[in-house]
Formats: structure tokens, sequence, C-alpha cells
């Protein structure tokens, strides 16, 4: 069997899901090994930009009429597109508060000029081109991305848990910062994965993958809101890496 | 005649940036390094935020540089509020950015700037040469890596530091498999340095540059501080973080993202060869020693000498962590919980030295803790005109040699910058 013809794209974004990939070091060798990496900019420069690809992997969000038009370009060279990362798979982190607002935002920081530059609203990849694999999580885990590439190597989707935070946490048997102690924590609303590790450090979850499948925000708000937590707060928190991922 | 010769989308770098130069014959019009890395306005997207957010959506400006800004963010804000955090935490974030600096550069010198002085298009290519290198390279990033992890709870995008803190602190075990690497990585930082010694030389025509960093209080750090120094044509002049906005008086120019930065009228370089042109002699004998091995002349106003200040600063930085961890495990670490952090109406400023340079956090919280305004300095952004004046220099001297050359030129000096291109993006706000 031919090796798969593999890119490794970023929009806009922070370049961690990428970084992680680089970060898999006792794997990374073995791993390009199996592909035929063709595309790959933040590491290599002597890229094939127009071959068709078997697979992209494309981090980060949609900011630009450029991020749209790249992302459009991949998907047209790529049979399968897979969003790594948060950015990719619901918006993410700065795509929280901009729409709406980008035109006041664009003139605070950058002055009268800020009107000229390519900025748009934010964009989820799936909001603009068919995304066949979503792997989540601000930056993704190592071992997600890593049985990813095994699993489709087999021909095989891989498969992630769809159920909270929580779960994990529990399995952990780390003490709930939220009914004990009163701590806002968005372990409940949020996809697992992640092997609860902010709460295993006595630190709340703050939804950084993104919502679980049957995530209940009516009932997290209530339970928060009866905490005394500010509503205003539990808005922004709850929307701050999934502002496309359901009515939270 | 006149041409362009253009470098549409840098390779190895991280994030989105190019070069564009006019020239008329040999004469160099005009140089520009584009960034158009999209505007992602996460200053603007926390306002109003609560202060226990602030560390974390911001951090989410650049991976590679993810500690720097989450925990330059927590002294900002711990600055503004007039907490003092415990000296176990000091010593703790001083290990988080170590273990970033080691990451970062080993990252760099091994993955990005490597292949271009041996003429490889990519380190995956260069490993079927080179392997010995590459998993050097690859050790010494795990270990940074690894540090991150243990003190921070993840490598990308730290969980650990809070405001006040740490959530938890490492435990024995965990430090004593740290010391466990550590003591290969001080071999490997020492092979480091022979490797670049050996590595031929890469001379552009310079200019006279101007340097920046943290004026650190005792031992080579990265943390600790308040005041940034500069280095002039021989003369130092330093100020107080809070009067950052005196030599960050930046124009916005229609090609960038980034603004230029100037002191006294002229750009500034920062990081790793500006620390080390500004801060040598708190260096230890045996980075002395590297520094020596590498025939690097301080100050250096050769950009591809960041590369060689990067290799010094491994050799620095594996020493200093194992230092820190055995003192750790000599001292009994504790279970420490986050000292109470009381909200107040107030400004705080913060510097740092990231792994690619000076970075600023400055914030004004209102009475309840929420932010009015945030204002984020990157040294990338910092670096861009310095960047130009280099490439200008660069571009004058390449330009007899033809296009071809040329164009090698301008990506190994702006990959010697080691920029991240998304950091720069951010910027300040306008007054």
């Amino acid at each position: 069997m031919s090796k798969p013809r593999a890119g490794i794209f970023g929009l806009t974004g922070c370049a961690g899901d990428q970084l992680v990939i680089l970060n898999c070091e006792d794997e990374l060798l073995d791993l390009v090994s199996l592909l035929d990496m063709r595309d790959f900019l933040m590491a290599a420069s002597d890229n094939d930009t127009a071959c068709d690809l078997d697979i992209a992997l494309v981090e980060g969000a949609v900011f630009s009429r450029r991020d749209k038009e790249r992302l459009e370009r991949i998907r047209q060279r790529s049979a399968m597109l897979v969003a790594i990362g948060s950015c990719a798979v619901w918006g993410g982190v700065s795509a929280a508060e901009r729409n709406g607002g980008l035109a006041g935002l664009l003139d605070e920081t950058y002055g009268t000029q800020g009107r000229d530059y390519d900025a748009t609203e934010a964009y989820a990849l799936h909001q603009v081109v068919k995304v066949d694999l979503k792997i989540t999580g601000c930056p993704i885990e190592k071992h997600e991305f890593v049985a990813a590439v095994a699993s489709l190597l087999n021909g095989d989707p891989p498969v992630y848990p769809q159920y909270p935070v929580c779960t994990e946490c529990k399995m952990r048997e780390s003490n709930c910062l939220l009914i004990e102690k009163s701590i806002p924590c968005c372990g409940p609303l949020t996809v697992a994965g992640c092997g609860a590790r902010c709460p295993a450090l006595r630190i709340p979850c703050i939804g950084c993958r993104g919502p679980a499948a049957d995530a209940n925000a009516e009932s997290a708000r209530q339970m928060l809101a009866a905490k005394g937590v500010p509503e205003h707060d539990i808005r922004q928190r709850l929307r701050t890496f999934a502002p496309t991922g359901g009515s939270a | 005649m006149t041409r362009t010769v253009r470098i549409d989308h840098l390779a190895r770098v991280e994030g989105h940036g190019g070069v564009t130069v006019e020239l008329d014959g040999n004469d160099v019009r005009s140089v520009r390094f584009d960034i158009f890395e999209g505007a992602r306005l996460l200053e603007g997207l926390v306002k109003g935020r609560t202060y226990q957010d602030v560390s974390s959506v911001l951090s989410r400006i650049c991976a590679i540089c993810s500690v720097a800004h989450a925990v330059t963010s927590l002294k900002a804000t711990e600055s503004a509020f007039g907490v003092e955090v415990s000296p176990q935490t000091r010593v703790l974030r001083d290990l988080l950015f170590l273990g970033e600096s080691i990451e970062s550069h080993a990252l760099h010198l091994f993955l990005l700037a490597l292949p271009d002085y041996l003429k490889y298009p990519s380190a995956i290519a260069m490993a079927a040469d080179h392997r010995e290198a590459v998993q050097l390279g690859l050790r010494l990033k795990k270990l940074g890596n690894a540090i991150q992890e243990t003190v921070g709870g993840r490598a990308v995008h730290p969980v650990n530091a809070v405001p006040g803190g740490f959530g938890r602190a490492p435990d024995t075990e965990q430090l004593i498999e740290l010391r466990r690497g550590l003591l290969q990585a001080v071999t490997d930082a020492e092979t480091t340095i022979g490797i670049f010694a050996g590595l031929p030389s890469a001379e552009f025509r310079r200019t006279d540059t101007a340097f920046a960093a943290l004026r650190a209080p005792s031992e080579y750090g990265y943390y600790d501080g308040d005041e940034i120094e500069f280095l002039t044509s021989g003369e130092t002049a330093a100020y107080p973080c809070s009067r950052y906005r005196e030599f960050t008086n930046e124009r916005a120019v229609a090609h960038s993202h980034a603004k230029h930065s100037m002191h006294k009228g002229r750009p500034y370089m920062v990081g790793a060869l500006a620390r080390l042109s500004l801060n040598a002699g708190k260096l230890s004998g045996r980075a002395t020693r590297a520094v020596h091995l590498l025939g690097l002349e301080l100050p250096s106003c050769n950009p591809m000498d960041n590369n060689k200040a990067q290799a010094v600063e491994l050799v620095s930085d594996v020493e200093r962590t194992l230092g820190i961890v055995e003192s750790l495990l000599d001292a009994d670490i504790a279970d420490e919980t986050p000292v109470p952090v009381v909200p107040r109406a107030g400004t705080g400023t913060a510097v740092t030295e990231a792994p690619r340079g000076l970075l600023i956090h400055s914030y004004t919280y209102d009475e309840e803790g929420r932010i009015v305004t945030a204002d984020v300095i990157t040294p990338t952004a910092l670096n861009a005109a310095s960047v130009e004046a280099h490439l200008r220099a660069a571009a004058l001297g390449a330009a007899p040699d033809g296009d071809e050359a040329l164009s090698r030129a301008m990506e190994m000096i702006v990959r010697a910058y080691d920029p991240c291109i998304s950091c720069s993006v951010h910027l300040i706000r306008r007054a």
C-alpha cells in the first residue's frame, strides 16, 4: 500500500495544535515515516502546494477572506479534511465576542487603519466547508492525535469519548470542585478526553474542549447562579472556547 | 531597472508572514517584513472579563510562548491588586519559564534553523542523514515540555498557574523524574554547542544594532524583575516597565498587522542575542565557556548570532533548572495553595523574557476585578522594525549575487529572529 499523502495547515490561531504534533517527540519520526508528508509549512520549506492529498489536518479558525480562500483550496485538493483543535472545531477563544463587534474591536486595536485590514467575522471550519473528522481540544491531546493517525491508517475513524469531563474526573477520584467547594467548574458540560487534568490540580475546568454531546447548559447556568456566580461571568465562561457550540 | 523579490509565505516559522524587497539594479529601494496572520483582537475580547479568566484567554495568543503569556498575565494582574506570591511560587514560575525556553530553543535550533545551515528543506529530510542530531534536539525539546507539564500541568497552554500561585505543586517523585532527564540534558546541551560551533558561518552585512532586555535582578533569568534595559552604541539605559509606552509608541503600518517600535528613534532587537548582549556578566562558568566555544563576540550585530545565543541559553537553562530542581528536593516542596487574591481598581504592568524576547502585559481593572483595558506587547512586534533594518542591510549585500541568494538570505535572517507571528498581531491598544 502506498503511503497516504498528508498535509498539515494552520489558519488563524496560536499554532498550538501543530505544536502538539511536533511535541510527539517519541512518535514523530515514526509518524512521518508512515505518511507521505507533502505540505507542512510550519516544519518544511519544500512543500508541494498543489498536489491532491489523502488527508489534510487543519488548525485555526477562519478570520479573514484569505483564510477562507485557503481553506476552500485545501478542501478541493483533499479526500479527507480533519479539523484539529477547538478553534477549527468550534471557532475558539478569539471568536467568542468578535462576532457582532468586529468594527469596534478593529478600531480599538489598530485605529482607523484597521478598517483596511482583511478581517472578517469568525467561522469554525464546518461553517465554511465540509469537515470529515473533528479532534477537539485547546490544544488537542497528543494521544487523541496519535490514535487518529493510527486508526485512519487502518481505514477506521477514531473513537472519542462523548461523555463529559466529570466522568473522567470521577474515575480519577478527584474531589468535586463544583459541588463540594462551589467553584464554577465547566466539567459537567465539557467533552472528556483530557483525563480531567485541571480538577486533579484543584483548578476548575474552563471548557477548552467544547461541549459534550448531551451538555445541558441551562441546568448548569441555574446551578451556578444558585451558587452566586454572576450571570455575566457564567455566560462568558461557557462561551469562551466554543462560541458556535449551541445555546450556551 | 526596477524589480521586486517577494517571499510570499515564509516556511519554518510560526504563523504567516512574508518579505518583499524592491530593487533598482543592486540598489535596495525598500524592504518590508509583511505579517498577514489574521487579526484576532484578543485584547479587546478580554474587556469586561473577570481577572480569573484573563490569563487563560491571553495565553492563547501564542502556543510556543503560552507559558510566558499566561504567567506574565498573572504577574500583571497581581501587580494591579498588590498581591505578593510565595517564594516557592516565584521559583516554580522561574522553572516554567526555563522549561519553555528549553523547549522553544530546541525546537527552533534543531527543527527550524539547523536545516538552513545544512541545506535541507526540513528536519524530517535532515533526519535521514543526521538522525542523531535530530534525536538530540527532540530529547531536549521533550525535556522542556516535561518541565512545563510537571509544573504547569500541560506543555501547551499551562493550566496549573493561577492568580496567587499554583493549583498544586509538583511532588517529590515528579521532581526526581525531572532530575533524571536533566542529567542527560547537561550532556546534550554541551553537544549542541559543539554542533553549532562547527557550522559554516552565516554572515550578513551588519547594522549598528540596539538591544533591549529585562534587567534580571541577580541570576540570568526570565521571570523576576521589573526594569527594561537598553544597549545602544555602547550606552545602557534602564526604565521601570510601567513606562513601557515611551519605547513602544508604535506606528501602525499598512503592510503588517504588527506595529513598529523605536527607542530614541532607533529600532532595537529583543531575544536571546539581546539578553546575552546585556546580561553576559550573569552567566555561569559553563555558559560563559559556551560563548567562547561558539566564538560569539558580544554585543553582536550579526542577527544570525541569535541562533548561537539560543544555544548558549540552552546550556544556561539546563544548568539553572537542575539547580532549582535539586534545591526544591533538598528543601521538601510544600503543598501550597494560592495566596488570597482580592481585586481592586488599578493598573498593573509586568515584563518578562519570553523565549523570543521582552513581553509586556499591562491591564487596568475596575473595583470588581474586571478588565477595563488590556495591552499586550510581544517580542516579535518589538522586533519587527529591527528585522526590517537587518533585512535591508543584508539585501544590499546579497543583491549582486542574484535573486535566489537574496531570497535565501532574507529567509535565513527572518528565521534567525525566530519570529512568532501569531504573537505579533495583537499589539498595542491606541491611547
